[in-house]
């Protein structure tokens, strides 16, 4: 091995190819795939020591609230907020019209981010939205009761609640702000994704078929609301932020105030009651912050805000929205052409195609799909677990349909139109064999696994065709998709070697979202360095170093996985030239090398021991070895006395991993692992209720690092996926634009008792792009499960329900009893 | 929450005149779980000034049977009539009902009482901060009519008005079904007199009055009951409908039968041509059928809660029968 | 000098009588049987085994008064509507909604927190660490303390009567099969150690 820095850097970019199987892999694993890791966010979370940013106090901190909007699309024309003010305990009254909240620019852009308004704007352009003033008092329940005192003429505006409609060249502007000539808001580049020529696709099929589709609004109701605290420090500011990616808004703060260096800005990034994406895709946490950062200028105090439970339900979900698709299918099962356009809901990135997934996963040649992104007078919709809800829906919904239109078993035809890019397996293989993945069919296993769990052969019958003893109709789902591949992105990691006991420190920023992360990184450096689990520890830097990407839930092993492994090697390297050199250089010369006359091919690490390979009884434990090198820290007594110092070069090594991933449009790796689920339902027909009596998820994860993690996933995935489907909805009036249910009373989210077992099973093809050939399970379930329940529900009853969620009353609707 | 004077009533004349002085500037609270979830989002027009504790009343939470009657204290949690022997093998119906009501921490909080003096769940009128002044607040219409009322009456709106929104309990219906007694600090009332739809009001009780104790008479011989709720989740939830039905039989003919549905119209509904359906009949799924469908008869379904209807009939035919063990 | 002084104010309900013995006279009829008010808004409870004497707002929930007065901040706020049992705290053995419970009805009561039961090494805690019976964690405490009152009233619970126990605690991680196993394995442990 070399430690030029030129053969380190061709190393690097050898081991990092996610393109290609993995080139050096490990010769045993004694951590990774080990079942059951205990979890190191464990015991502060499950003994309540677990800190979350709802839960900072500072002292002498003010809170802050800011004023909805009672109306979907309104200006302020005349606020009179001296009432407010004149309250006791209040403190300040921010106004939309102070001239330093009115810069927009001030909360300034990000890279690959889009811009929010601007805060506290004096126009709203959804009911609810945070808008006019914001009082901060001694307490929340002071500033609740002044911002009831403020006085405003509102001008209302005509508004929109319904995509298709608000399409409409003839409708009323919705946000004239942004989209001055029209409410459809997307014209870039990546509205429209076409492969091949529909037309020959649909002309050359022997059936065409034509349908629509719905899903009304749904959200992520992540348990901790959004909020902050914001603390000057002299020119230095203290924030605490709940927030998944704490990187982006600490970058978004350095610009504000005529900038603040970055190293200035400490970011407390605490646990983070989950948010699955959601919000903090966009700006909304930080136009409050700012609000409380000037506030907190002001008055010279912490300022904290929290959103309130029904401030929290102002956007959602990227698949909300009405698809209309097109398909073509020959009579042996291929299908030919598939058309889609989706009037998707002020979605910020319509860049997550209706056929995007026909394209990734399928022998489709001819595509085309257009994503029609409407501003219409609600919140934001976003990635929420995952981006990739409109096209796997849509995936789904496609072949249940030609399946039965054909009589034909859901999983036959899945495995009929399984490809990539428009062509068949051979092809597909041919590409793993090239990159030097082992050829699996992915789909193949997953389905024989989920089939013989499931008893899908016994359980599967025609549409409408089983009634049970109980009365009710039985039904059974199949869907499948390629596994998740968010794989873009880039996150650094640093491993320490701790002196006094030789333990690893692995440093990263936190932002623990719950899918033990930190534990699953652990097990990657225990293996990869030889040490003994115990002896690693993620040590979260709170202040927002060393970048992870997404920090916590999206591509924590794809992209993050590949840092920490990269830096582990290295680390080991590191490790093993030390011990092969002198121990302590300085000015009077060095100690001997703890493996004097060796070098570093000879030795080798297991169980936290470095030891000779040819000679494996001379050992000395890591703790040993650094005791020699300073146990006594940087007090060099000894050295003073004209002893020689044992002080030694720090332990530590960092890496990095950049990954354009499968997003990557030009180069793209065909995707390999596929994923495959399985619904059992029973409806009854006389109230329409769906009881949901057992799922099986097979997920291909390519390679499982931490299984009970993946498990959680899987389960966790199943059951919101449910949830999902069969209850969540977030309701507007029609007549007043007003959101009816932002509360966990009225917005249904599932309880331990509406759902049967899931099943969980993992296949390890390692043909993933992560490190070990792994893939990120986190997105999957949660977003393939919500669609399953409609070839579910249709094999019950034999009629097809096409708007989600699928409730009773649709249910009734169907089978013509209402 | 904003603040308000808190007082500890410890005797019911204590309450009384406490209510009497504040009129309908004070609130009663006892379990507290409707009345703070209503405080917390401001949705009233007017923030009460004053509470009375009545939990601080010693001698109002007892289940006990007396001479054949069952009596329970005003302040007795949901969870203790859930899990009470007696009450489940002689009125199973409002065991049911009890053990059935939102989630296990509210049944070990919300009182019998509570849950029969509840306020309305209509989501315009809990809608924070007062937003839609609607009838029930003395303002100028309901807007479910033209709204989203997939929740709502399917039995019309109230008299004084056409506010549609609907009682949630689940303890009414069966205690109207099994024709009890709800006595007050002032008087004894029928069940199915309680009930009253005005503004910021369910209830018939005045400013100065509180319930005390709930009375069931003893079922008579061959008599059973029972209880079924729908709602989309298994807990927690509000019911969509519910239903109680009380049976008794002599030889294999029904002799006498009282039938609820709540959570459909604006006070807990009488399906009184379902009993009439039943009467004198012996009990099989087609009269049970014809009673569902006699049950919903004078239903006006609005736009969005048709299914409601689809769901209340189908729990009238399913409670006769599960009052017949089928 | 306070003008209000001849108004003679009622100490239990504030009603303004115009003379001593109108007070008196108020004070026996309304209020029969009352020892002597204890300061305003003061309440005296139990919390984890220690004892407080702290003046509370009468619009303080018991959430607040334990998370942010006291800083138990284990405690955890999810929904602030009673339709969630995340916020729940065990009060005189029952386990009951922190925020839908007024601080100043809390005098007298003996309430745990997670943190009292973390600190009493109750087997729950390894259970839930060993099952994943958590992924954010946030909704978490809420789980245990609901179980803590269920094996404190049941010592060996089935696992139809876990769920029905937790069915008002609601995940957005959807942990909620890992509960049952977990609350199982205490109560296996709990016994063992009985034994």
């Amino acid at each position: 091995m070399s430690t030029h820095p030129e053969n380190q850097t061709a190393r690097a970019l050898e081991l990092l190819d996610n393109l290609k199987a993995d080139m050096s892999p490990l010769k045993e694993y004694k951590h990774i795939g080990v079942k059951g890791p205990r979890r190191i966010d464990g015991l502060a979370k499950a003994s309540g020591q677990a800190d979350y940013t709802m839960d900072v106090q500072v002292p002498g901190m003010l809170y802050m609230r800011f004023l909805m909007s009672p109306y979907p699309h309104a200006k302020i024309l005349k606020m009179d907020t001296g009432k407010a003010a004149r309250l006791a305990g209040v403190r300040n009254v921010l106004r939309f019209d102070d001239p330093e909240v009115g810069k927009e620019e001030i909360i300034g852009k990000v890279a690959g981010f889009f811009g929010s308004d601007r805060p506290l704007s004096g126009v709203a352009h959804m009911e609810g939205e945070l808008v006019g003033a914001a009082v901060t008092a001694d307490s929340e329940a002071i500033a609740e009761e002044a911002l009831a005192l403020i006085e405003i003429d509102w001008e209302e505006r005509p508004f929109m609640l319904d995509p298709v409609a608000a399409s409409d060249p003839a409708a009323p502007l919705t946000f004239p702000e942004r989209y001055i000539d029209g409410n459809h808001w997307n014209r870039g580049a990546y509205d429209e994704l076409a492969h091949g020529d529909v037309k020959k696709g649909f002309a050359a099929a022997d059936k065409v078929i034509e349908f629509k589709f719905s899903r009304t609004a749904n959200t992520w109701v992540g348990p901790e609301r959004p909020c902050g605290v914001w603390k000057w420090n002299g020119d230095c500011p203290e924030i605490w932020l709940k927030h998944q990616r704490v990187h982006l808004p600490k970058s978004r703060i350095s610009q504000w105030f005529g900038g603040i260096p970055m190293n200035k800005i400490q970011i407390h990034s605490l646990y983070q009651g989950a948010s699955f994406g959601g919000w903090c895709q966009v700006d909304w946490n930080l136009g409050p912050l700012w609000c409380a950062a000037l506030v907190s200028k002001r008055t010279g105090r912490p300022v904290k805000y929290i959103f309130n439970r029904r401030e929290d339900f102002f956007g959602g979900s990227m698949d909300e929205g009405v698809y209309f698709v097109k398909v073509g299918f020959n009579k042996d099962g291929s299908i030919t052409a598939v058309e889609a356009t989706l009037y998707q809901v002020n979605a910020i990135w319509p860049v997550f195609n209706p056929v995007l997934h026909l394209h990734d996963n399928t022998t489709i040649p001819h595509l085309k799909g257009q994503c029609k992104s409407i501003w219409v007078n609600k919140g934001h919709t976003v990635p929420t677990r995952c981006e990739m809800l409109p096209p796997v829906l849509t995936q789904t919904m496609i072949f249940d349909r030609v399946a039965a239109e054909l009589g034909m078993d859901p999983i036959e035809l899945a495995l009929k139109n399984d490809g990539a890019m428009g062509h068949d397996m051979a092809w597909v293989n041919e590409e793993k064999k090239q990159r030097g993945f082992q050829v699996r069919d992915s789909l193949k296993e997953c389905v024989e696994k989920g089939k013989a769990e499931f008893k899908w052969d016994e359980s599967w019958h025609k549409p409408g065709a089983r009634k049970l003893p109980n009365g009710r109709l039985h039904g059974v789902g199949f869907t499948w998709a390629h596994e998740w591949d968010d794989s873009c992105g880039s996150g650094e990691f640093a491993i320490r070697i701790e002196r006094t006991d030789g333990t690893a420190s692995l440093l990263a920023t936190g932002a623990d979202n719950g899918v033990d992360a930190e534990n699953t990184y652990c097990q990657i450096a225990a293996d990869e360095i030889g040490l003994r689990l115990e002896d690693v520890h993620y040590n979260p830097q709170q202040y927002v170093g060393f970048y992870r990407m997404t920090p916590d839930s999206s591509t924590n092993m794809s992209v993050n996985g590949w840092a920490v492994r990269h830096a582990a090697r290295i680390l080991k390297e590191k490790i093993l030239e030390s011990a092969t050199g002198p121990t302590a250089l300085t000015q009077r010369g060095g100690y001997q090398p703890a493996f004097p006359d060796t070098s570093p091919q000879d030795l080798d690490i297991q169980d936290s021991h470095i030891f000779l390979k040819s000679d494996p009884e001379r050992r000395m434990s890591l703790a040993d070895f650094v005791r020699m090198a300073g146990e006594s820290g940087c007090f060099s007594t000894d050295e003073f006395l004209g002893v020689r110092t044992a002080w030694s070069e720090p332990l530590f090594a960092s890496s990095y991993h950049v990954q354009y991933g499968a997003y990557n449009p030009v180069n793209p790796r065909p995707r390999f692992c596929r994923q495959a689920h399985f619904m059992e339902v029973e409806v009854d027909t006389e109230t329409g209720e769906i009881f949901v009596t057992r799922i099986v998820n097979v997920n291909d994860v390519g390679k499982a690092i931490n299984r009970m993690s993946c498990e959680g996933q899987q389960y966790g995935g199943s059951i919101m996926g449910v949830s999902r489907a069969k209850f969540e909805e977030v309701v507007h009036d029609p007549v007043t634009g007003v959101m009816l249910n932002g509360n966990l009373i009225d917005y249904k989210i599932a309880t331990m008792q509406d759902l049967g077992p899931v099943s969980t099973i993992l296949v390890e093809t390692g043909m993933g792009y992560g490190p070990y050939g792994l893939i990120g399970v986190g997105e999957d379930i949660g977003t393939v499960v919500p669609g399953l329940m409609a070839p579910a529900v249709f094999n019950a009853i034999g009629v097809r329900i096409d708007d989600f969620p699928i409730t009773p009353d649709k249910i009734l609707k169907a089978l013509g009893k209402i | 929450m904003k603040e308000f004077k808190h007082f500890n009533a410890y005797s019911i004349e204590e309450a009384v005149s406490l209510l009497g002085r504040y009129g309908e500037r004070a609130c009663i609270i006892a379990g507290g779980t409707d009345l703070l979830g209503k405080m917390k989002d401001a949705i009233l027009p007017a923030y009460p000034e004053a509470l009375v504790n009545i939990k601080t009343i010693p001698g109002l939470s007892y289940i006990k049977e007396d001479g054949g009657m069952l009596k329970i204290g005003a302040l007795t949690v949901l969870s203790e009539i859930a899990h009470s022997e007696v009450v489940r093998s002689h009125w199973p119906a409002l065991a049911q009902a009890a053990c059935r009501t939102a989630s296990p921490h509210i049944r070990d909080m919300g009182t019998i009482a509570g849950n029969l003096c509840q306020d309305i769940r209509c989501w315009y009128y809990r809608n924070q901060n007062n937003r839609f002044s609607c009838l029930r607040k003395k303002g100028g219409r309901c807007y479910a009519i033209k709204g989203d009322n997939r929740y709502h009456s399917i039995f019309g709106g109230s008299v004084s008005g056409g506010c549609l929104a609907v009682h949630p309990s689940d303890t009414a219906p069966a205690l109207i079904a099994l024709d009890a007694k709800i006595k007050t600090s002032g008087r004894t009332l029928d069940a199915r007199d309680f009930f009253e739809v005005k503004p910021v009001k369910t209830t018939v009780l005045k400013a100065d009055e509180i319930v005390t104790e709930i009375q069931v008479p003893e079922p008579a011989a061959g008599t059973t009951s029972a209880f079924l709720k729908f709602a989309l989740r298994k807990s927690i939830d509000f019911p969509i409908v519910n239903c109680a039905a009380m049976i008794t039989l002599k030889g294999d003919r029904v002799a006498a039968a009282r039938i609820c549905l709540n959570a459909v119209s604006v006070v807990p509904y009488r399906a009184a041509a379902a009993e009439q359906v039943v009467m004198g009949k012996s009990l099989d799924e087609a009269v049970a059928e014809e009673a569902g469908k006699a049950a919903v008869s004078e239903a006006k379904p609005l736009e969005h809660n048709k299914y409601m209807v689809a769901i209340a009939r189908t729990l009238v035919k399913r409670s006769i029968l599960a009052c017949v063990g089928r | 000098m306070n003008k209000d002084i001849k108004n003679y104010a009622c100490p239990y309900c504030g009603e303004k009588c115009r003379s001593a013995d109108e007070l008196k006279e108020h004070v026996f009829q309304a209020h029969k049987g009352r020892g002597l008010p204890a300061p305003e808004g003061s309440i005296k409870l139990t919390v984890n085994k220690a004892e407080y004497v702290i003046r509370v707002a009468p619009n303080w929930t018991l959430y607040y008064l334990i998370h942010d007065k006291l800083g138990l901040t284990g405690t955890k706020q999810f929904c602030d509507q009673g339709a969630c049992g995340s916020c729940t705290m065990i009060v005189d053995g029952k386990p009951v909604l922190s925020c839908m419970l007024l601080a100043i009805e809390c005098g007298g009561k003996v309430i745990e927190t997670v943190e009292g039961i973390a600190a009493d090494g109750h087997p729950l805690i390894e259970a839930y660490v060993n099952n994943h019976a958590m992924q954010c964690g946030y909704c978490t405490p809420g789980f245990v303390v609901t179980s803590k009152a269920l094996l404190d009233r049941h010592p060996d619970p089935t696992e139809e009567e876990i769920v029905e126990a937790l069915a008002g605690n609601l995940c957005r991680c959807s942990t909620y099969p890992q509960h049952p196993i977990a609350v199982r394995e205490a109560a296996g442990k709990m016994k063992a150690a009985k034994k």
